[in-house]
């Protein structure tokens, strides 16, 4: 083919979106939503998987003492609990460290502190991390036993539980991505099929002067994946305003950052560059190939 | 030339459309091809585009035998050919230029020819006011010409024109004919389908009649025209003769893929010389 052939080809299948830009619209919605269905469903199986895999992953015990214990016995706990097995690390708490880091969580309710002078109410504790997760359960109980102690806790049992949510999530979700991917496609091929149609006579005249299979396709091709790729870019930004709301929503949610993983909701500009280029590729393909097999049961003229 | 050896179509329906038809037309002859509604005329035009294939028989259409002629051939085949159709078949997005380029643009001829042919064939068929108009915006003799001319632009070995004339003004049929039979004087063979009677005896030439898909009449006749002065109106401009076209070889133009093989040749010795 010649360099001004293939630029002609180029340029018709841009000029045809002008063209048949009611269709063009049309396709280009029905990109765009099948992208931003797809695309949030698999963004929230990431973040759902990553929340868990957060949550199971913390090696941390909660260790709260009695009220009444003294500081010397505080002191003694302390050493007790560096010299079990399977502990990493031992933090204490005091409880106006404590008292203080819950009026930093609870930032919509500081009224509530006026009311509250005084950290005497808050348990001394000590934050334990373990080294292996596996026997977390084992060293909870191990602690619980200890004199003075009133409560030690972990995420071990929510992990597990966790565990196996991940597997249900990956399951559903996965589904929920393959039959939206389908629908999307039925959609596309439905709207990409219509906009042939109307250009049926259009390709039955290029086949009778004749014009080759692939020489009718291009500026389909062409057509299509520009659609496609301007869906791409138009759920690209769209997902982007979107998951910055839901994130920043989600990120002033103090008090519930830890106790559901939150903590491990994806960033968008870590998943931006990707996001994008996953977006601009299947938009382009979807659209350049939606209209091309849409063109072939007019080509048999 | 256009050869059809005993060869008949009969439609999935049980409709024998054409029944042992034979015919020849040699190169650079006029033929007229009359009959009745469903007398099978359809049914040989769209034999010879290869629309259909023939139930039994040969038939050969400039040099290519139809019934084994393979489908990735089709364009090539139909690129030996110009189409004139009743309902003008224009291309409604495209521009009367464009509609016309697009058979050269079809063949990838250098775009200086298609500069140069285009603008000559529009003149020919007196329509250089109307180059930028839309189908839509014409009248239905214009859009006739302008067929004609996409017809003609590709300089074809045979022109088929299958009711050329029933969609426009009784005058302005007789100037259509005249343009088809000045196309026809260069050597150009055309086969041109009507029910119009007084037009063939108007002009006379080879009359081929085609009855119950059957050829009952095959005569040259001597037309009783008389000389016909050009129309044209005030939008268009009456239809001049026909030269025939430049020779396309003169407009050399690089091919995409010596563009980008030579794109990969630099990039490689740039490449080699770092």
């Amino acid at each position: 083919m010649k360099l001004s052939g293939f630029k002609y080809l180029t340029n018709q299948g841009v000029e045809n979106i002008w063209k048949n830009k009611m269709m063009a619209f049309a396709t280009f919605c029905v990109l765009l939503i099948s992208l931003l269905l797809v695309g949030c469903a698999g963004l929230f199986y990431v973040n759902t998987n990553s929340m868990i895999l957060g949550l199971g992953n913390q090696n941390e015990i909660a260790v709260y003492l009695d009220s009444s214990t003294e500081q010397w016995r505080v002191d003694e706990i302390n050493s007790q609990l560096q010299e079990l097995d399977n502990v990493e690390s031992v933090v204490y708490i005091s409880k106006e460290e404590a008292y203080q880091r819950m009026k930093n969580q609870i930032v919509q309710g500081q009224a509530i502190f006026q009311y509250i002078d005084d950290s005497e109410f808050m348990p001394d504790g000590f934050s334990v991390t373990v080294t292996d997760n596996d026997r977390i359960e084992q060293t909870t109980a191990l602690i619980t036993q200890i004199e003075n102690v009133q409560s030690a806790s972990s995420y071990a049992q929510v992990a597990e539980f966790l565990r196996e949510l991940r597997r249900v999530v990956t399951l559903v979700a996965g589904a929920a991505i393959i039959a939206l991917a389908i629908v999307s496609m039925i959609m596309i091929s439905n709207t990409t099929k219509q906009s042939v149609y109307i250009r049926r006579e259009e390709i039955q005249i290029m086949k009778y002067v004749g014009a080759t299979n692939s020489f009718i396709r291009t500026p389909f091709f062409i057509e299509g994946m520009v659609t496609g790729f301007f869906a791409g870019a138009a759920a690209f930004f769209i997902t982007w305003a979107i998951y910055n709301s839901v994130y920043n929503i989600l990120m002033e949610q103090g008090t519930l950052k830890n106790a559901f993983g939150i903590n491990s909701i994806i960033s968008f500009d870590n998943i931006r560059f990707i996001t994008a280029i996953a977006y601009l590729v299947i938009g382009s393909l979807l659209g350049a190939v939606g209209s091309t097999i849409s063109t072939r049961r007019h080509l048999d003229v | 030339m256009v050869e059809l050896q005993n060869v008949s179509v009969t439609y999935s329906s049980g409709v024998d459309a054409l029944n042992n038809v034979s015919l020849k037309i040699n190169d650079g002859d006029f033929a007229f091809v009359v009959g009745s509604s469903g007398a099978g005329k359809s049914t040989m035009i769209k034999l010879l585009l290869k629309e259909i294939d023939a139930t039994s028989g040969v038939v050969t259409v400039n040099g290519y035998n139809l019934n084994k002629l393979k489908k990735r051939k089709i364009p090539e085949f139909r690129r030996t050919l110009g189409f004139v159709f009743q309902d003008f078949r224009l291309i409604p997005s495209m521009t009367v230029y464009e509609n016309i380029a697009f058979v050269l643009r079809v063949i990838d001829a250098p775009l200086k020819y298609i500069r140069k042919r285009v603008p000559y064939v529009i003149s020919l068929v007196g329509l250089q006011s109307k180059t930028n108009s839309y189908p839509d915006e014409l009248s239905g003799g214009e859009k006739q010409r302008v067929a004609i001319a996409r017809a003609l632009v590709n300089d074809p070995q045979l022109i088929i024109a299958d009711e050329p004339t029933g969609n426009i003004d009784p005058e302005l049929s007789y100037e259509i004919v005249e343009l088809l039979k000045s196309i026809n004087d260069q050597g150009t063979t055309i086969l041109m389908v009507t029910h119009e009677h007084d037009l063939v005896r108007h002009f006379g030439g080879r009359i081929i009649n085609i009855t119950g898909g059957e050829i009952v009449y095959d005569e040259v006749i001597m037309g009783a025209g008389i000389e016909l002065m050009p129309i044209g109106n005030e939008y268009t401009e009456p239809i001049q003769k026909y030269d025939p076209p430049p020779d396309v070889s003169e407009y050399d133009e690089p091919f995409i893929e010596d563009v980008i093989a030579s794109i990969i040749t630099n990039t490689n010795n740039n490449g080699g010389a770092e």
